[in-house]
């Protein structure tokens, strides 16, 4: 297979069928646990919950920071992990590359970021996510809870980064297409491995935040 | 007859049992939890058993929350995801041997007080208590729950009271208290509007408190009353998770106010009670639990909101902090009114968290306190707890659970502290009094 071919397939129907997996694994994997039901609740609440779902689930992720003596604990796993979402979620969609193919995709022009600003997340996420692997192989709570899945996970999202900044910095426009068609690929593999393993959390996060600020709400606390 | 059983041996009965009652236990909000959790393990280092072995110079990772519901999520797994049921198709599946129950027993009985902190900081929001509630329940279901807690969730079914206070060791102790404290008590006064339920521990071991509450009430003037019929607010079930004893606490309960006509029953200073009877009894009772359930420190405060109790003095002197009962509290959302009570009694009152959901538990909560062989994780947990006593330089501790105050009294004991734990009922009751 020649180059162009490669990349043409890992563009065109590879990359279909990824996000087709992706789409209805994750699908799948909501509805079903939205199928399960719920106990009905007859407490009369305190506050308002469904107010309280909706601002858990925009504020959740900086709650945690406020626990001064956990922050200084893990401030790798804050850190690090707001600036790798910050970082992946950013370059995913708003890199003029994927930008393009997003549009393509899709029909709907995506904001394209500065090539300087793309390059700062992409060492951010890159940098975070190998210190929060090296956290995890190392904390004593960390391995215990974590998994195979985990460790491929960041692998594989590692080697996407490192890929990408190889084909469009490192190498020097070396070598080009094979390594954005082993970009693409690897980024293939990555969507398609999402439904099946923890890094579907990005679903579960609107529906556990969103219970979590419910009780809130119930509950009547407004932290 | 014993409602819950307190068995020795572990066979294959006992794991079938645990694994149907979680497989059973399963709801969207409860996969919702076990899905999201993505194993950062932050959760461990807002849990108090975690920190307290931490700060005393050992790891042990067996502690974090998320791990404590790892056996329900992997029974989840197996029974409702796609992976999980080829896995166990193809003879993959989970093999859980009587030693990983004792394991639970330890994970979800003797170190989780069901405090809620954890939730607070996950990231993802996992109320990792609830998660431990159906591994509890699990356990009970089983016939596994340790032998002091079965013991004191038998008694409390039997006699009616996990102290073993009968209807008539009841009216002694009201009688006592208000001979002791001049306080008028009325029992089974109808028709009434109030209905003040005690809990065994206050009746006990911290009269005072009854007796606190009573003249608080007296003062507030309002048609309040004692019961016969339910006159023990404390459930066990909820600790054990025993769905049966938690409704027949709760029948009791119900019987009681439903015979005296009330239409507001005040918990008393006990967490699990007010939570039982606050969110729990709608659900077990949806027709008949008509009542408004109140704190006796949210009643206080409406009082003094209304006009109807006026503090007159501010009767702790000495530097004071604050510890939250969890369930009243973060999980009962009881936390500004008793910091506006304390600014009211207390010369110098400091705060020992920024946000009140941010304070830690007893380390006796959820029924760890009655569990001897769990004493050595409580004293831990207390560790965890000195240290904001320490941050607000306090020696004198007002709470609001009985519960809290005995568990921090025992374990301040046990380390050789001097703290001093006091009732923000019993400052209220001094603060009314006319000069």
């Amino acid at each position: 297979m020649s180059d162009v071919a490669f990349y043409d397939f890992v563009r065109g129907p590879f990359l279909k069928f990824a996000l087709f997996v992706f789409f209805v694994g994750i699908a799948y994997r909501f509805f079903r646990v939205i199928f399960l039901g719920l106990p009905a609740d007859y407490a009369k609440p305190k506050g308002s919950p469904p107010f309280m779902a909706v601002k858990k689930i925009i504020i959740k992720p900086t709650m945690g920071w406020t626990f001064n003596e956990i922050f200084s604990r893990r401030a790798i796993n804050f850190i690090g992990g707001f600036l790798f979402h910050l970082g992946f979620l950013g370059l995913t969609f708003f890199v003029p590359a994927h930008a393009l193919l997003w549009k393509e995709i899709t029909g709907i022009p995506f904001p394209t970021l500065p090539n300087i600003v793309s390059d700062v997340l992409a060492y951010a996420a890159l940098g975070s996510l190998i210190a929060l692997t090296v956290h995890r192989a190392l904390n004593p709570v960390l391995k215990l809870l974590t998994g195979k899945d985990e460790y491929f996970a960041n692998l594989l999202i590692a080697l996407i980064i490192f890929t990408g900044l190889l084909a469009t910095r490192w190498a020097g426009g070396g070598s080009y297409i094979w390594l954005v068609s082993l970009h693409l690929f690897l980024a293939n593999l990555l969507i398609i491995y999402i439904p099946f393993s923890r890094l579907s959390h990005f679903v579960y996060y609107f529906l556990s935040v969103g219970f979590m600020g419910w009780n809130a709400g119930k509950r009547g606390v407004s932290f | 007859m014993a409602v819950v059983l307190s068995k020795e041996r572990v066979g294959h009965e006992e794991v079938e049992k645990f694994y149907q009652f979680c497989k059973n236990s399963i709801n969207t909000e409860v996969a919702s939890y076990l899905e999201a959790c993505v194993r950062c393990g932050i959760c461990a280092e807002a849990c108090l058993f975690y920190m307290g072995e931490n700060v005393s110079g050992r790891i042990d990772p067996t502690l974090t929350p998320a791990y404590k519901a790892d056996l329900l999520r992997e029974i989840y797994k197996e029974n409702y995801t796609l992976l999980g049921r080829l896995k166990k198709l193809f003879g993959f599946g989970l093999k859980i041997e009587p030693e990983d129950l004792k394991e639970q027993v330890r994970l979800a009985f003797y170190t989780c007080t069901n405090c809620d902190r954890c939730t607070k900081a996950c990231p993802m929001g996992i109320d990792t208590p609830k998660l431990v509630s159906i591994v509890r329940g699990a356990l009970t279901y089983a016939g596994l729950t340790p032998k002091d807690l079965a013991d004191a969730t038998n008694m409390s079914v039997e006699k009616g009271s996990p102290l073993g206070v009968d209807t008539q060791t009841f009216l002694q102790r009201i009688e006592f208290i208000s001979e002791e404290y001049e306080v008028e008590v009325p029992v089974d006064k109808k028709p009434s509007e109030y209905l003040y339920i005690p809990s065994s521990i206050e009746l006990m071991k911290f009269p005072a408190s009854v007796a606190s509450a009573a003249k608080v009430l007296n003062r507030a003037g309002v048609n309040w009353t004692v019961s016969t019929v339910a006159h023990e607010a404390t459930n066990f079930g909820v600790f054990a998770q025993s769905k049966e004893v938690t409704k027949e606490m709760l029948r009791r309960v119900l019987e009681g106010a439903k015979g005296l006509g009330v239409r507001y029953i005040i918990a008393p200073e006990c967490g699990h009670a007010y939570q039982s009877m606050r969110f729990i009894a709608p659900n077990v009772f949806p027709e008949e639990w008509t009542f408004e359930v109140l704190n006796i420190v949210e009643f206080i405060d409406k009082m003094i909101k209304e006009g109807k109790l006026r503090i007159n003095k501010k009767v702790l002197k000495e530097r004071a902090t604050l510890h939250d009962s969890c369930q009243i509290g973060r999980r009962g959302g009881v936390l500004r009114e008793p910091r506006r009570i304390m600014n009211m009694v207390a010369e110098d009152f400091r705060d020992s968290v920024l946000i009140p959901e941010h304070n830690i538990c007893c380390g006796g909560g959820g029924g760890v306190l009655v569990i001897g062989d769990a004493d050595y994780y409580r004293q831990k947990a207390f560790i965890s707890k000195m240290t904001l006593f320490d941050k607000a330089k306090a020696k004198t501790v007002v709470c609001y659970c009985a519960n809290c105050m005995l568990a921090l009294t025992k374990s301040s004991r046990e380390l050789k502290r001097d703290y001093r734990f006091v009732s923000i009922v019993e400052l209220v009751a001094e603060a009314i009094e006319e000069e």
